[in-house]
């Protein structure tokens, strides 16, 4: 399993500069702005519909955790770190099917359970990689801005990522369970991801629908950077995640190694 | 003890065909040949051997053990090459051999880089840098380097150059010298020929045959090569009882000819005959043989 999991890891290495990289410059610029635009933005703020401010959970961008949240948390984020999940879990099981590397690592005495486990575990670590890596970037823009980002409130809003984000690695294990083409489980999680944001969304929007909102992990997700981190809403997705990713290990089990 | 055993083993995917009532045994110390064209179902059943693919209906079992409860024990003692080795494009061989290294407890590399020698393999490139040969010879080192008690390989030379295959054949003889059951998926039937014991011929997903090579092509068939001195009538030839696969033009015929000789001296001496040559086919005349049979 350690093996499995280094050689995982390895594979993954260049994700901390591809993923954490942009995400954390992008929220570095973020954060570096807020100082000038903080006025400016209340201004804008104060004028939105008070729908609007619901449905994107901006109550005032008075501070710099609110601007971040709603720049980054609250949506590019989440949705790019889910997205980088599942691609990273599918990488490791359907995409090691397609370049023949399962076959060779199923004949050693290595079980699949074991390489599912490996790959959604090496998934996590990439993903708390990616997100610590622009969790630093966005403190090292504070503290050059002089924007006053809270460690502790960004460390919550970038943890709480994480749960979240792994959930979509534990579907996309399902999902292997039944297809091991890596654009068919990417291209279906990743619309699952965007399905539960908007379904959210909508829900947030207009209340008579706000029952949809149940149907979507991003109902649990809130905001964390504001208000901590909720643990129960925290340990529950994490455990969702790997219910998931225990499902799938029992699907990919049983099915053929083969298309 | 057979190393493997099957009994009718049978793999389908929905209406399509994969392999039906596969029955054989390989035994240790034997190097078993299993031939067939592309698509007659040698991947599908090497890959359910392996329970890369679970059995439809039938079993298999490698040292006695299913192979769908094996599980790690038995992967320990056998060696595989797939079909289309890969191992993903950044990887090199070494780092290959080494995680194979670890997931088998074997802490020795001495093997492998004996092997990379003698295969003059280049285990330091990415294998995305080599061309097809060279990450075949990768595959055989992972295949070989721990010294499995059963060796499965489907189609093993692909890509080799001449001498990388004779050193290829090489390997086979003395991994079957050291008492190892040697099971190898092939369409060269030339390297069967040369190195394994039995053969077992697949064809649409059946096994059609499964003999000595030896007994294969020592079977009372011939190829016989006249010369005739003037042109003669083809249709006297082929009237005669087991004679097959009649060509030729004007004074040269070739045909087979299964069992007795007598009829067609006869008939040949009757002629003017400026050469003759009575051979034994090669195992690809019969297989081909085989084909048409079932064929027919």
């Amino acid at each position: 399993m350690t093996a499995l999991l280094g050689v995982q890891l390895r594979d993954r290495r260049r994700s901390l500069l591809a993923w954490g990289l942009p995400i954390g410059l992008m929220s570095a610029f973020i954060v570096a702005i807020f100082p000038s635009v903080a006025d400016a933005l209340s201004k804008v703020v104060n004028s939105y519909p008070a729908g609007l401010k619901q449905a994107f959970g901006i109550s005032e961008l008075s501070d710099v955790e609110q601007y971040l949240d709603a720049e980054m948390l609250s949506l590019i984020v989440p949705l790019a770190a889910g997205y980088l999940a599942v691609r990273s879990v599918a990488s490791g099981l359907s995409g090691a099917a397609e370049s023949g590397r399962l076959d060779v690592v199923l004949s050693a005495p290595v079980s699949r359970s074991s390489i599912v486990a490996a790959s959604f575990a090496a998934s996590g670590v990439e993903l708390a990689g990616v997100l610590a890596m622009s969790l630093a970037l966005t403190m090292v823009a504070s503290a050059l801005a002089g924007a006053g980002l809270s460690f502790g409130a960004a460390l919550a809003g970038f943890a709480n990522v994480w749960p979240l984000a792994l959930l979509f690695a534990g579907l996309g294990v399902v999902v292997t369970g039944f297809s091991l083409r890596t654009s068919v489980v990417t291209g279906s999680v990743a619309g699952v991801l965007v399905a539960m944001y908007v379904l959210d969304l909508i829900g947030r929007l207009d209340p008579s629908l706000g029952a949809l909102r149940y149907g979507s992990v991003f109902r649990y997700y809130g905001e964390a950077i504001e208000n901590g981190i909720d643990p129960l809403a925290f340990i529950g997705i994490a455990a969702a995640a790997i219910a998931l990713a225990v499902l799938g290990a029992w699907l990919f089990d049983r099915r053929d190694l083969s298309g | 003890m057979a190393v493997i055993e099957t009994e009718e083993l049978t793999k389908s995917y929905g209406r399509h065909r994969g392999i039906e009532d596969i029955s054989l045994e390989v035994r240790a110390g034997e190097v078993f040949g299993f031939l067939g064209p592309n698509g007659a179902g040698k991947t599908t059943a090497i890959r359910t051997l392996l329970d890369f693919l679970h059995p439809t209906s039938g079993s298999a079992r490698i040292f006695g053990v299913d192979s769908r409860k094996g599980g790690a024990s038995v992967r320990r003692r056998i060696g595989n090459l797939p079909g289309d080795f890969g191992f993903g494009k950044e990887a090199t061989g070494h780092q290959a051999v080494t995680l194979l290294a670890r997931l088998r407890g074997v802490s020795e590399l001495g093997r492998a880089e004996e092997l990379a020698r003698r295969f003059r393999a280049d285990l330091d490139r990415p294998l995305g840098q080599l061309s097809r040969g060279n990450r075949q010879k990768v595959g055989l080192i992972l295949a070989f380097f721990h010294q499995p008690d059963l060796l499965i390989l489907d189609e093993p030379t692909g890509g080799l150059d001449p001498l990388m295959q004779e050193e290829f054949l090489s390997l086979v003889a003395e991994e079957r010298e050291r008492g190892r059951a040697v099971f190898i998926s092939s369409h060269e039937l030339d390297e069967v020929e040369r190195v394994c014991d039995r053969v077992g011929i697949i064809r649409e997903g059946k096994l059609i045959a499964v003999e000595r090579v030896s007994d294969l092509i020592g079977k009372p068939q011939r190829r016989v090569s006249v010369e005739f001195a003037a042109p003669v009538n083809r249709e006297e030839l082929k009237r005669l009882p087991g004679v097959d696969g009649v060509e030729g033009n004007g004074s040269r015929v070739t045909f087979l000819v299964t069992g007795d000789l007598n009829p067609i001296l006869k008939v040949l001496a009757g002629h003017s005959v400026a050469d003759l040559e009575i051979v034994h086919p090669s195992l690809e005349e019969v297989f081909l043989t085989y084909y048409r049979e079932e064929a027919g």
